[in-house]
């Protein structure tokens, strides 16, 4: 069992989402984007993110660069759940840090739980920036 | 009254004849300038010196490709070689592109361009250029990619939440469910699949089509791409329980200076084409082979493979081989087209070799440095 916030501004979605979580019997907050999820690590301390990236008010990278993930937060484990596939804000994720990026439309739930329980088991802490 | 002479009305005809190629020339609707041999300006009508910001007595006598300066995409100034005009000079025919030039102000503006050399009885006399200012139909272009972009987006999303509560139905979250309600969730997310992919494609035939795909080259560690690209379809796989292998071959350097985007998008376009059309059990391996002036990349798989009578048309749009379209009702027949312009982009190539029934082998080929091209967009994604 692990904390773990989900940061998705499609309400349908991170409902989804947490139900999945929850089901593998792990902790779960939400927030709806970037900024309401500053707000809440203020008070809740995850393991792992799974974090969106296009998102009003503050999105995904945006989050990345406030929350200074590689020196600030270099155990916590960041997963980008976004549609924009081959997008040049996919590459600035690996460079601030996340760990692996999983296409939405493209992941059934179990999937996603096994991706998710899959990072969590990882010990490592070293980044992995790509191009 | 004294009647003219032959040779006043031979004058003024010749006078005419100037004005009124005068008038023609300054009622040109485009910016346009003329040079004579050596490529020195001889005129500048008004609407060049509007967008030029240079008067007509400012440029006269000067040397074209001095006198207008001309910028890449990447702001760096064209060399003389890369100059239409020179190569309408060189080559003899007219050359029609797309640049930036540098206005007296320093602002750089972006126009399409026709340069013509002009030839009376095989002598060049000179050059004329025709030119505007295509400022708002790139504001446009942008905006339109944008607007693509986002609608891609806006419409995934109630997608993925088809797809994962039809996904949780099936697996049970919501309690459990017959057989046959299961089956009709599985026409629901192979639906959302099929649209999913459609808008996918869509929009990168869109980019291609409107030529709004820029090339912009970075290092590129083909090692951590691949890695990224198997990871991402390493769930494809194991949902049709497809063995997806990639192996570096070879002892050449893997970091090449290409498009990451571009490449990606035609590998997992590839592989993914690869996984689709292999039946459950099979095998799909990549392997890259770096070699000192370029990459192969071969994507080979153990599928349906391609009938010889289709194989000179698989790179056409909407077609789709007659041994596929029996198994798989679904596909766009735009993969495969799609992949080849973006090859082409790359100033790569690509070829295959297929029998029906015993699989295919794609083979890319991808220098190891490709030119920065075209509008740079920073919108992306879908």
């Amino acid at each position: 069992m692990a904390r773990i916030l989900v940061v998705e501004d499609d309400r349908d979605l991170n409902n989804a989402y947490s139900i999945i979580l929850k089901n593998e019997g792990h902790e779960v907050e939400v927030a709806y984007d970037g900024k309401e999820a500053l707000a809440k690590l203020k008070d809740f301390s995850p393991e792992l993110i799974l974090l969106d990236l296009l998102m009003p008010v503050m999105g995904g990278l945006e989050f990345l660069q406030n929350y200074n993930l590689q020196k600030a937060h270099p155990d916590v484990k960041v997963l980008i759940f976004t549609n924009m596939e081959n997008s040049p804000e996919v590459g600035e994720a690996y460079k601030l840090g996340v760990r692996r990026c999983i296409i939405k439309s493209w992941t059934a739930p179990h999937n996603l739980a096994r991706v998710i329980n899959d990072t969590l088991k990882q010990k490592d802490t070293v980044q992995t920036p790509t191009s | 009254m004294p009647k003219s002479s032959p040779q006043k009305s031979a004058d003024r005809a010749a006078s005419e004849q100037r004005a009124e190629a005068e008038a023609l020339f300054t009622s040109i609707g485009d910016g346009a300038i003329s040079t004579d041999e050596f490529g020195k300006i001889t005129r500048v009508n008004p609407v060049a010196q509007k967008i030029l910001g240079y008067t007509e007595a400012e440029l006269v006598g000067e040397w074209f490709p001095k006198a207008i300066v001309a910028i890449n995409a990447d702001d760096t100034i064209m060399t003389l070689i890369d100059r239409p005009i020179t190569k309408a000079f060189l080559t003899g025919h007219s050359i029609y592109e797309k640049t930036f030039y540098l206005r007296k102000n320093g602002e750089k503006v972006p126009v399409a361009m026709t340069v013509s050399p002009i030839i009376l009885n095989d002598r060049p006399l000179g050059a004329i250029e025709v030119f505007r200012d295509i400022t708002l139909e790139e504001e446009i272009d942008r905006m339109k990619s944008e607007f693509i972009s986002l609608a891609s987006h806006q419409l995934r999303t109630p997608l993925s939440a088809i797809k994962t509560y039809s996904h949780m139905l099936i697996d049970g979250y919501m309690g459990p469910i017959t057989d046959t309600q299961k089956k009709s969730l599985h026409t629901i997310v192979g639906a959302a699949n099929r649209m999913n992919e459609l808008i996918s494609t869509l929009l990168n035939i869109t980019r291609i089509e409107s030529g709004t795909i820029a090339v912009t080259p970075k290092p590129v560690e083909l090692g951590a791409m691949m890695d990224e690209v198997g990871k991402e379809l390493s769930l494809m796989a194991a949902d049709k329980a497809v063995a997806l292998n990639i192996t570096m071959k070879g002892s050449g350097s893997t970091t090449i200076k290409t498009d990451p985007l571009i490449l990606k998008e035609v590998l997992s376009n590839l592989i993914t084409n690869a996984i689709k059309y292999t039946p459950e059990d099979g095998r799909v391996t990549v392997e890259i082979k770096p070699r000192p002036t370029d990459v192969v990349f071969t994507v080979t798989d153990t599928g349906w493979g391609i009938p010889e009578e289709a194989q000179d048309q698989i790179f056409t749009k909407f077609f789709r081989a007659p041994n596929i379209v029996k198994r798989e009702t679904t596909g766009t027949g735009l993969g495969l087209y799609l992949v080849k312009g973006l090859v082409d982009r790359l100033n790569g190539s690509i070829s295959f070799k297929s029998k029906e029934g015993q699989g295919t082998v794609f083979s890319l080929t991808i220098p190891r440095s490709v030119r920065r091209s075209g509008r740079q967009l920073t919108a992306a994604g879908g």
